[in-house]
């Protein structure tokens, strides 16, 4: 048997060197990095621009709506060849932009993960400074970071009080009169006094879900999680007005505590267990697709407000656009977003009727403010609210949505401490004040300290 | 003439090691690096030392995790032993009936997709409207928060867990137990031993071995569990179903990627760990390994 030509000394050196090297380069964060830059408008006129862009988008009905509209913005730049794509982007969006590679030149985004990822998208500052007045100042708040607007404002979506006009109608209760959240308890306690069996007001089960409407209820108060710097704000008397109001109307048996139009949920929305649901316009899903009992029994009214005279809707959710710093072709993606989100034709294309919502799509209202006209509907009146102007009462309401913070990248996460800690508390297994500490604790160690 | 003969053999080898370099050396070194920077993606990355892992230890959320896929690991993996050995233990023996069936039924939940099975769990074991509470309402019982409440949300996944993995342990465990001579059951029936005392005395100490794999392969698994709880429970209620390999794919899913290869390292270290310790314990008592 020969000897190795190479001895186990050496083959260790040489590992070693090899290690040595790959330790070097692999350091995270090297030059390969973009510095994600603002973005220019393009020169090219619409009928002279040319290119392919691949925009992601969210599947189901949504993607078929946006398919109709993009289009129609074919139409006006046929130069540009738009790849529609439906994808998962909870899922993938993220991953995407941290690996950097099959990254594309736009997408659809929840406005809560934006600000997490500006690091690896367009800041779009200037693009956006023409409509910047005139459009929402909650969408532009939540998807500015550092004073740097990385997403394009796409819907908004105003709370409302969704509730039962006959059973209010039985009880002697106007509408009209549930003014404040208190009053909303005090009609809540009148409609079970005429139904002990009624818990009439829906509070979620689902702790992401129930996070979100907590904040549409800061936002009304003109507050949210964290202020314009980052500071966690929980612990002020916004919040504590919530939980206490929250707390109030569990220790009177006033709560459907049920999880987000699952079964048990539609089970008592339809059997007149629930009366009353605060939530966002997107709540209008339900009576037009799923509760068939009480399906044209409900109707929409703004949200109480905190104080007398206080505002009469905050935002639940919503979505924007965004453009990954590694777009291929950003202009044309913006050419694109410019159209959908502010101008006439393209708005009238994604909200007006259409084949897949041939009375409009009331799901939600846009956020470019020259467009939400109460006398100028997008949508049709609503058979399932009994034929009920829903276009008029979200855009009365959302012109009281105060401006919000950026919301911070980690509100997400946040959720498995705010989020649970609601939970805990509708389940009286925690008082306001514990859900405030505990809450506020476990975030700044977690998620603030570790920015 | 010299050099390419010491030269050929590296040259024929040379495929796997680069493969290995590009898709394991490198992954596993650029994690390393990592867990001593905050990172999220994009940009330069901060230098934190062992902040990361100082984080980590110090944090209740990241023992809690260990501490919910210590109970998986009780709630699965004893009884997955003890149940695939007596099922394999069965389907070895040559007179049972419909053997074929049996084996194909044992087998086939593990080669279901989990995502299915996991729409299933969700269905059957639903507060509100599913299978299990109906049955139980049918004798007088009350609703059980089987996915909901944090007494029954680990017991539920691990139920779901064993059904869909009890297969591979059978499969494991028969092997095992086919490559016992037969030989050594007869001469211990020729001395008296009874069936009871032939499996505790032969069978259990010869198929040792792969009792050990099994411990150590699901071990792993179970410390490494994600898709469970992540398509049934998203780690709720109140966190009580967020295993370990939840946890980190939380760090990961917030693009705290620093945290989350730091967090990786710590769970390679106690698997090793465990695995090192179930692999001493079940040694086979001859000195061979």
């Amino acid at each position: 048997m020969s000897t190795p030509p190479i001895g186990r000394r050496g083959f260790i050196k040489g590992a070693l060197g090899v290690g040595a090297l790959a330790v070097a380069g692999c350091a995270p964060g090297g030059s390969g990095q973009a510095v994600p830059s603002k973005l220019a408008a393009p020169s090219a006129t619409a009928s002279t621009v040319k290119g392919e862009i691949t925009i992601w988008n969210r599947s189901g009905d949504l993607f078929k709506v946006f398919d109709a509209a993009i289009a129609k913005f074919k139409q006006a730049y046929p130069g540009v060849t738009v790849n529609h794509q439906q994808v998962d982007i909870d899922a993938k969006l993220a991953n995407t932009l941290i690996s950097g590679t099959d990254v594309p030149d736009g997408s659809f985004w929840d406005d809560a993960k934006i600000g997490g990822q500006a690091e690896h998208l367009y800041d779009l500052t200037d693009l956006i400074a023409p409509y910047q007045d005139k459009t929402a100042p909650y969408k532009i708040s939540v998807n500015t970071v550092d004073g740097k607007i990385y997403g394009v404002p796409w819907d908004l979506d105003p709370g409302l009080l969704w509730y039962r006009e006959d059973i209010l109608e039985a009880a002697g209760v106007d509408i009209a009169s549930i003014a404040t959240y208190d009053d909303l308890l005090t009609a809540a306690r009148t409609i079970k006094d005429k139904n002990p069996a009624s818990k009439p007001i829906h509070l979620d089960k689902n702790p992401f879900l129930s996070q979100l409407w907590l904040e549409m209820l800061a936002n009304q108060q003109g507050t949210s999680l964290t202020d314009a710097s980052g500071k966690l704000r929980l612990d002020s008397p916004e919040y504590k007005k919530i939980f206490t109001w929250i707390e109030q109307a569990t220790g009177d048996g006033l709560v459907t505590h049920a999880p987000y139009l699952e079964p048990a949920d539609v089970n008592t929305l339809d059997n007149g267990q629930q009366v009353f649901v605060p939530w966002a316009i997107w709540w209008s899903f339900a009576p037009q697709n799923l509760l068939k009992a009480t399906k044209g029994k409900w109707r929409a009214a703004p949200l109480p407000a905190w104080t007398p005279g206080g505002a009469r809707s905050g935002v639940m959710g919503g979505s924007s656009f965004v453009i990954p710093a590694k777009a291929k072709n950003p202009e044309l993606a913006w050419l694109l977003y410019e159209y959908l989100c502010f101008k006439d034709e393209g708005i009238q294309a994604v909200y007006g009727p259409n084949s897949v919502y041939p009375g409009g799509l009331s799901t939600s209202v846009p956020s470019y403010l020259p467009v939400l006209d109460p006398a100028k509907p997008l949508f049709q009146p609503i058979e399932a609210l009994g034929g009920q102007d829903l276009w008029k009462v979200a855009t009365e309401a959302s012109s009281t949505i105060p401006a919000a913070a950026p919301i911070p990248w980690w509100w997400a996460q946040s959720v498995d401490y705010l989020g649970n800690n609601v939970q805990r508390l509708i389940e009286g297994k925690m008082s306001p004040d514990d859900v405030i500490a505990d809450s506020a604790k476990k975030i700044q160690r977690n998620l603030v300290d570790r920015g | 003439m010299r050099v390419r003969t010491w030269l050929t053999p590296y040259v024929f080898v040379s495929p796997f090691f680069l493969v290995f370099a590009a898709f394991g050396v490198y992954p596993l070194i650029f994690a390393l690096q990592l867990s001593f920077t905050r990172w999220r993606g994009a940009g330069e990355a901060t230098f934190v030392g062992l902040g990361n892992y100082s984080y980590l230890l110090s944090s209740p959320d990241f023992w809690a995790s260990l501490g919910n896929s210590a109970v998986m690991w009780v709630l699965i993996v004893p009884i997955q032993v003890v149940a695939g050995l007596g099922a394999a233990v069965l389907l070895a023996n040559a007179k049972l009936r419909l053997r074929g069936f049996f084996r194909v039924a044992f087998i086939a939940p593990f080669v279901t997709p989990l995502v299915a099975m996991a729409q299933v769990w969700i269905v059957v074991f639903d507060t509100d409207y599913g299978l299990v509470n109906y049955l139980l309402n049918l004798v007088g019982l009350p609703d059980v928060g089987w996915l909901t409440s944090t007494t029954w949300s680990k017991p539920t996944l691990a139920l779901l867990v064993l059904w869909k993995t009890t297969g591979f342990a059978i499969i494991i465990l028969l092997a095992g137990l086919q490559a016992v001579p037969g030989q050594v059951y007869e001469a211990a029936s020729l001395d008296g031993a009874s069936r009871w005392r032939q499996f505790w005395s032969l069978t259990v100490p010869l198929v040792r071995r792969s009792i050990a794999f099994l411990v150590v392969v699901q071990t792993l698994a179970v410390f490494q569990m994600f898709a469970e709880p992540f398509v049934v429970t998203q780690g709720g209620p109140y966190g009580s179903t967020e295993t370990a390999g939840l946890y980190l794919f939380d760090h990961i899913s917030a693009s705290d990627l620093g945290t989350g290869a730091a967090n990786s390292f710590l769970l390679v270290l106690l698997v090793f760990g465990l695995s090192l310790g179930a692999v001493r314990l079940l040694r086979p008592k001859d000195g061979t390994s």
